[in-house]
Parts: C-alpha cells; sequence; structure tokens
C-alpha cells in the first residue's frame, strides 16, 4: 500500500509540477483524472498535504484530517499543525521539513499525534518541495500515512528482542549465532563474559578466533563439511570440546549447537557452558574417592596383617619352642652328627623367629601412624560420604533422610577413615534394600555423653539372620557372594581406634540399625 | 635330672601348649598344661608354687582378667604373659597388673627360659637383677633430651606422627630419633622397649 501511494505521488509529481498543487488544492476540485487518482488514494487511508511556503498555510485532506483526529477545516496555520504533535516530536519534525526547505529535495519521517489522553495516532509524513520556474521554492507537497500497525509490530518486535536479551543476559550458558561461514552474529553477555570479549568487538569475526588450534583453522572447512554431506557430528548432539579465551588461556565447555534457517540463509546457534568447575569438582570427587581407596587398601592390609599375626605367630612360635626343645634334648647325645643337626636346628628356629619378625613389622607399618585426627563437622562428613557412596541411590529410589543435630557435629576423628566407615555402611544398606518394597536410608546424630556423640544408620532392607549377628564384625564374615567380609571389621577397628564403640541392631521397620559413637570435640577445649 | 621348678601354661591353642610342654621339659621344668584360665583358676588351690606362663588372647578369661583375679589372691604365681598380637598398651597394661614379662611370640626359647628360671627362684636373684635395672638406667642415660622425649611417647604407645606432632618436629626426623633409642636402648621391638622402661622403673603409675 504505501509503495503504491509513494510511486504514484512520485509520478504525479514529476508528471507535472502545477498539477500537483491543483491535487490538493480542494477549491480547484474538479473531476479531472487527478482528482480520481488522489480520491481513491484517500479511500486508502493516505492524507494528502501541501505547505504554502508564502503563506505558511498547510492544506490537508480530509484524509489527513481523519488521520490527525481534528475537526479542524481544510486549512491549519503551520505552527499550529506542529502544535498537533506529541511534544518530543515537534522539533524533529520541524527540523526535518527546515532540511527539505533549504537543501531541497524531500523528507521522510514518523511521529506521533498528541491526541486526546494520550490516543495518539503514529503518522508517517513523506513530501517533496516544489519549486515554481523561476526555481523559487514555493510549496511542500506529500502524503500522511498511517503506521499505528507497523509501530505496534515494531514494538512488539522490540519487546520480544528485550525479553530475549534479559533470558539471554541471565542464562548462565552462553550464546553464540554464526551465519554459514562461521560469522559471529551475536554474542550474549555470558559469552561476553565467558570469553573476555566485548560484543561489538566479537560480532563479525570468525567463530574459530574463540577456539584454540587444530580447530582454529579446521572449523570452517566443519562447517564447509556440513553443509555439503549433511553429516552431522555435533549439530543437535553436543560435546565437550575446548574454548579460547581472549587472553589465550583455555577451558573445557559443553558445547550444543542448532541450525536455523532464516531468510533463506543459515545460522547456526551455539550453547556453550562452562566446565571448568564442573570439572575441578569431578576431580575432587575422585582425589577423594583414591584417597578412601588407598585408606581401605590400607586398612584392609593392616587387618589382614593383624588377622595374619595372630594366626602365623601361634604355629611360629610352636615351631620354635620344638626346634629348641630338640636342640636341648640332643645337647647330651654323642651322635658324631650332633653338632651340625644342632646347627641346623638353631638356624630353623632363628627363621621361625625372623618370620614373625617380618609379620610384626608389616602390622607396625600398615597399622600406625596413618591416623591424623582432626576436629570435624559431622554433617560436613555425611555429606561428603553420601556424595561418594549414594551416588544413583535416588535412581534406585531410595529415599535419603539425614536429620543432623548441629548441637553433636564436631568430633574429634580422622576425616578419610570415618568416611570410609559411612561410605560403607551406606553401600550394605543400598544393597540390602535392592529389593525392599520400601526404601529409606535416615542418618542421624545426638549426643550420648558431654564427650561422646552416637551416629546411627538405619535402611528399611531385610535385617540381619539371627546367626549372622555374632560375626557380623569379624574379619573374613560375609554373607555377600563377591564380599571380602573386611568392611565391618575395619569400620569397628576404625571406630575403636576413635576411642569409640560400634553396634549393630534390627529396628522397627525391619532393617538393620548400625550406631557408633566417637569423641565429641568440645569448642571451648 | 632334678627339677627346676613347676610351670604352669595357659593357652586355648594346642600346638602351641605341646610345644612349649617340649621345650621347657627339655629344659628341666615340670609343665602342667591347661587350655583355659578358668581351669588353671579351678585347679589353683591344689597347685604347688611355679611360674604360670599364659597367652593373653583367649576365649572366656583373657590374660589381662587372670593376672587382675591372681592379684587379689594370696601367695601369688609370677606371671609371665604371651601374645601373638603385642600392642604397647596391652603390653603396658600387662606390666602394670604385675606381669613379669610380655613376650611376642614367637619368642626366644633362652629368654623364655631365663625368665622362668628368675620367677622361681624369687627372692634370691635380687642381685643379678639389680645389676640388670643397673644397666638398663645406664642406657637411658646415655639417650639425648630429645631421644628420651621420643622413647617416653614410644612408651606410651604414641605414633610417630603423634609425637611429632607433640613436640613440633616432622614425623621423618623422629623415625631417626627413634632408631637411635632402638639401639641404644639394645630393644628388638616396641613391647621389649616398654619392658625394659619397667624394669629402669620409668613406668611406675
Amino acid at each position: 500500500m504505501e509503495l503504491c501511494g509513494q510511486a504514484g505521488w512520485r509520478g504525479a509529481k514529476r508528471s507535472e509540477s502545477s498539477g500537483v498543487t491543483s491535487i490538493v488544492q480542494p477549491s480547484a476540485e474538479t473531476s479531472s483524472g487527478h482528482e480520481h487518482y488522489r480520491l481513491r488514494i484517500e479511500g486508502f487511508g493516505v492524507g494528502t498535504w501541501d505547505l504554502d511556503l508564502a503563506t505558511r498555510e498547510l492544506e490537508w485532506s480530509g484524509a489527513a484530517r481523519g488521520l490527525f483526529g481534528v475537526a479542524h477545516g481544510p486549512s491549519i496555520t503551520y505552527e499550529a499543525f506542529l502544535a498537533l504533535l506529541e511534544l518530543k516530536d515537534r522539533a524533529r519534525t520541524e527540523h526535518a521539513i527546515q532540511k527539505a526547505i533549504d537543501g531541497g529535495g524531500g523528507f521522510d519521517i514518523s511521529f506521533k499525534v498528541s491526541g486526546p489522553a494520550g490516543r495518539g495516532q503514529w503518522i508517517r509524513a513523506r513530501a517533496g518541495l516544489i519549486k515554481d520556474e523561476s526555481g523559487v521554492a514555493r510549496h511542500i507537497s506529500g502524503i500522511f500515512l498511517d503506521i499505528g500497525e507497523e509501530k505496534q509490530l515494531e514494538e512488539a518486535l522490540k519487546t520480544r528482542e528485550s525479553h530475549l536479551r534479559s533470558i539471554l543476559d541471565t542464562v548462565p550458558d552462553a550464546m553464540i549465532v554464526i551465519d554459514g561461514y562461521g560469522i559471529i552474529q551475536l554474542f550474549s553477555t555470558a559469552a561476553e563474559r565467558l570469553f573476555g570479549y566485548a560484543e561489538q568487538e566479537a560480532v563479525g569475526r570468525n567463530v574459530s578466533e574463540l577456539m584454540p588450534e587444530p580447530d582454529r583453522t579446521r572449523h570452517d572447512s566443519y562447517i564447509a563439511r556440513y553443509r555439503s554431506t549433511g553429516e552431522r557430528h555435533i549439530i543437535g548432539i553436543g560435546r565437550i570440546v575446548t574454548g579460547k579465551r581472549r587472553d589465550g588461556t583455555t577451558f573445557p565447555m559443553h558445547l550444543s549447537i542448532g541450525e536455523m534457517q532464516s531468510n533463506g540463509k543459515v545460522h547456526f546457534t551455539g550453547f556453550v557452558r562452562d566446565l571448568t568447575e564442573h570439572q575441578q569438582t569431578q576431580a575432587r570427587l575422585q582425589e577423594l574417592q583414591s584417597e578412601l581407596v588407598h585408606v581401605s587398601r590400607l586398612s584392609a592390609m593392616g587387618e589382614m596383617a593383624s588377622a595374619l599375626a595372630h594366626e602365623l605367630n601361634q604355629p611360629l612360635a610352636a615351631i620354635s619352642n620344638y626346634m629348641k626343645g630338640s636342640r636341648k634334648l640332643l645337647a647330651g647325645s654323642t651322635d658324631p652328627n650332633a653338632p651340625k643337626i644342632e646347627n641346623a636346628m638353631d638356624r630353623a628356629a632363628e627363621q621361625a623367629l625372623r618370620a614373625g619378625q617380618i609379620i610384626r613389622r608389616l602390622r607396625d607399618f600398615v597399622s600406625r601412624g596413618e591416623s591424623e585426627k582432626r576436629v570435624e563437622s559431622l554433617s560436613k562428613l555425611v555429606e561428603e560420604a553420601g556424595a561418594l557412596g549414594l551416588a544413583g541411590a535416588r535412581e534406585q529410589n531410595v529415599q535419603l533422610r539425614f536429620s543432623l543435630d548441629p548441637e553433636a557435629d564436631l568430633v574429634l576423628a580422622d576425616r578419610v577413615q570415618i568416611q570410609q566407615v559411612l561410605v560403607n555402611l551406606f553401600r550394605n544398606a543400598l544393597e540390602a534394600m535392592a529389593h525392599s518394597p520400601r526404601r529409606e536410608l535416615t542418618a542421624t546424630n545426638f549426643r550420648v555423653a558431654d564427650d561422646m556423640i552416637e551416629i546411627v544408620v538405619s535402611d528399611t532392607g531385610s535385617g540381619f539372620h539371627d546367626d549372622v549377628k555374632p560375626n557380623l564384625f569379624q574379619t573374613f564374615f560375609t554373607t555377600k557372594e563377591t564380599g571380602m567380609g573386611v568392611g565391618l571389621s575395619i569400620s569397628r577397628s576404625i571406630i575403636e581406634a576413635h576411642g569409640g564403640r560400634m553396634w549393630a541392631e534390627d529396628n522397627a521397620s525391619g532393617g538393620a540399625t548400625f550406631r557408633f559413637t566417637l569423641p565429641a570435640a568440645t569448642s571451648e577445649s | 635330672m632334678p627339677s627346676k621348678g613347676n610351670v604352669y601354661v595357659i593357652d586355648d591353642d594346642q600346638a602351641m601348649r605341646d610345644s612349649l610342654s617340649f621345650l621347657l621339659e627339655a629344659a628341666g621344668f615340670d609343665v602342667t598344661l591347661f587350655e583355659s584360665a578358668l581351669k588353671f583358676l579351678d585347679a589353683l588351690p591344689e597347685l604347688a608354687f611355679g611360674c604360670v606362663v599364659s597367652d593373653v588372647r583367649m576365649p572366656d578369661l583373657d590374660g589381662i582378667e587372670l593376672l587382675k583375679k591372681m592379684k587379689t589372691r594370696p601367695g601369688a604365681f609370677p606371671i609371665i604373659i604371651m601374645t601373638g598380637h603385642g600392642d604397647i598398651p596391652l603390653a603396658v597394661e600387662a606390666m602394670k597388673l604385675g606381669a613379669i614379662d610380655f613376650l611376642e611370640k614367637p619368642f626366644e626359647d633362652d629368654r623364655l627360659i631365663t625368665m622362668i628360671e628368675m620367677a622361681i627362684r624369687q627372692a634370691e636373684p635380687a642381685a643379678k637383677s639389680e645389676a640388670l635395672t643397673q644397666d638398663i638406667v645406664a642406657r637411658i642415660a646415655t639417650l639425648s633430651p630429645r631421644e628420651r622425649q621420643v622413647m617416653d611417647g614410644l612408651i606410651a604407645g604414641l605414633s610417630n606422627k603423634l609425637i611429632a606432632r607433640d613436640y613440633d618436629i616432622s614425623p621423618r626426623t623422629i623415625e631417626v630419633y627413634r632408631a637411635n633409642v632402638m639401639t641404644k636402648m639394645q630393644a628388638n621391638s616396641l613391647s621389649e622397649l616398654v619392658r625394659l622402661a619397667m624394669r629402669a622403673g620409668m613406668l611406675d603409675d
């Protein structure tokens, strides 16, 4: 519509400048072709107007008046016309018209009418300067168009864009849009933070600048390959890649890419999540886990060495006793080989003693000196042990309830060892509840004496068989097919080494409850 | 050969009882075997004076409990405690309860036989015992102040790390001091160190 009006107007202006004047002069209303034309465009809601530069009178058509929503007559003073505009638009409009008068040519400006109660209409004015034969500017003639709808669309677009902006500004993931050649079109605030480029400097660059080698030089060919083969390597899949910041440092990131077509052009949208912290957490967890594995191996060795020491030292002592007894009996013998036999027996007894020494050293090595007790927060210990021992518990529909009393929180303990005990109890509980209809794991604590704190871990598994309970804490005793039977035995050793006690009992829900005590770390000490 | 005296062996391990009886009889003692401390206590009123050699870890009544019970009875028998699983606090407790020695299995026969002989002769070895005590005190005197501190820590059952923390020196340095202590004291094991300290009166309550 606008195009039609514009073309029509220009056509008219070019064909006959005096005719234009006649169009906008109602006094000269005739049944000419121009008048038909004018009426037709008026019918489309296009108002026509003419400003006489000599009289500063502005003549306007009925449609034009309708657009302004006023009942003024067919002409109005230029000042009165300006007064109809919104205050903030007046100077701008006046300036545009003045510029057209001074410099010749036309203008195209949009303004708002200061209608009653702000119901102002958005109007676009287009006009050109008309000169007489001697080249003196006489008139400015043009049209008024209702652009309310366009303005509304524009406003809606602006609103949507600002919504989108605010979303992009707040999501922690960075967003980058590139065109089909890898040139950055959009760079979100999070992307600015992540990569260290401001949006203005990033837009227009090749996105490959955000990558280290070899991706940096290959990225263009990645896009080209995708566009020619349609083979997806990352689009819609997402993967972990390395990003490069402005300062050259690199970081792990998760990248997912979407593809979109707009105006027949392909664009790619990348969402980037910084994994630095995630990987640090992972590393920390792994560290903790390997620490636990190490201690558990050490404790298992200590446990084994203790058991071995006891079991082996008995027969070794017996061997040594028999040897030395025989040696004494042989002392009175006259057998010519007696000295040699005596010597051999001494050596055999020595070897038995040496074996005892080796076991003793081994036991001392693994069981001593590794316990580093500190003031520790029970809630922290339980939480960390939960992170390690209860991975996958929620997937198994196990309800976890840790209700820890902050009044009984501080204990004197070796963090790693107590976590080992907790992880062990948690894992046992998960296994015990694998086939239970109800799966609930609780951990609580309370003060049993001024200097002792009790920790209770309960499950809703199947509890203990009567024949199991007496052997529960014995080394190498197990009810599991793949168990070593050292877990609970080590746990009890650890607790006892801390000066606490550990025991087990059935609970009301038919499951097992393990209790242990630890020395409280009094804050005043 | 005339008997050198009575020895009462208490151990729940059959091979230990049998081998001890073989060794001690070969050494000239009259040996009676008990498979539990309770059986020994039952028979005790009928027994002539002798030296008791008992294991510490036994079902029903362990060696420590036996020491406590024997302490309350008149005409106490000397008791030597054996263990397959020695640790310092246990050794200290046994010695404080009146055990005359604490042996870790397997042990050297000479040590056991010498101790039994001494125990049976009771009053007589005072001079010899005094000489031995003097010798130990002399060994302690050769320790540097730092070494003496480390020895105190060790016989209190502390680990290297704990001693290190107490004196604010590195555990590695403690290891060095510890090695010096063991060498100077001529102790082969921690429980032996405890026994020596006991002899020298370092462990009185």
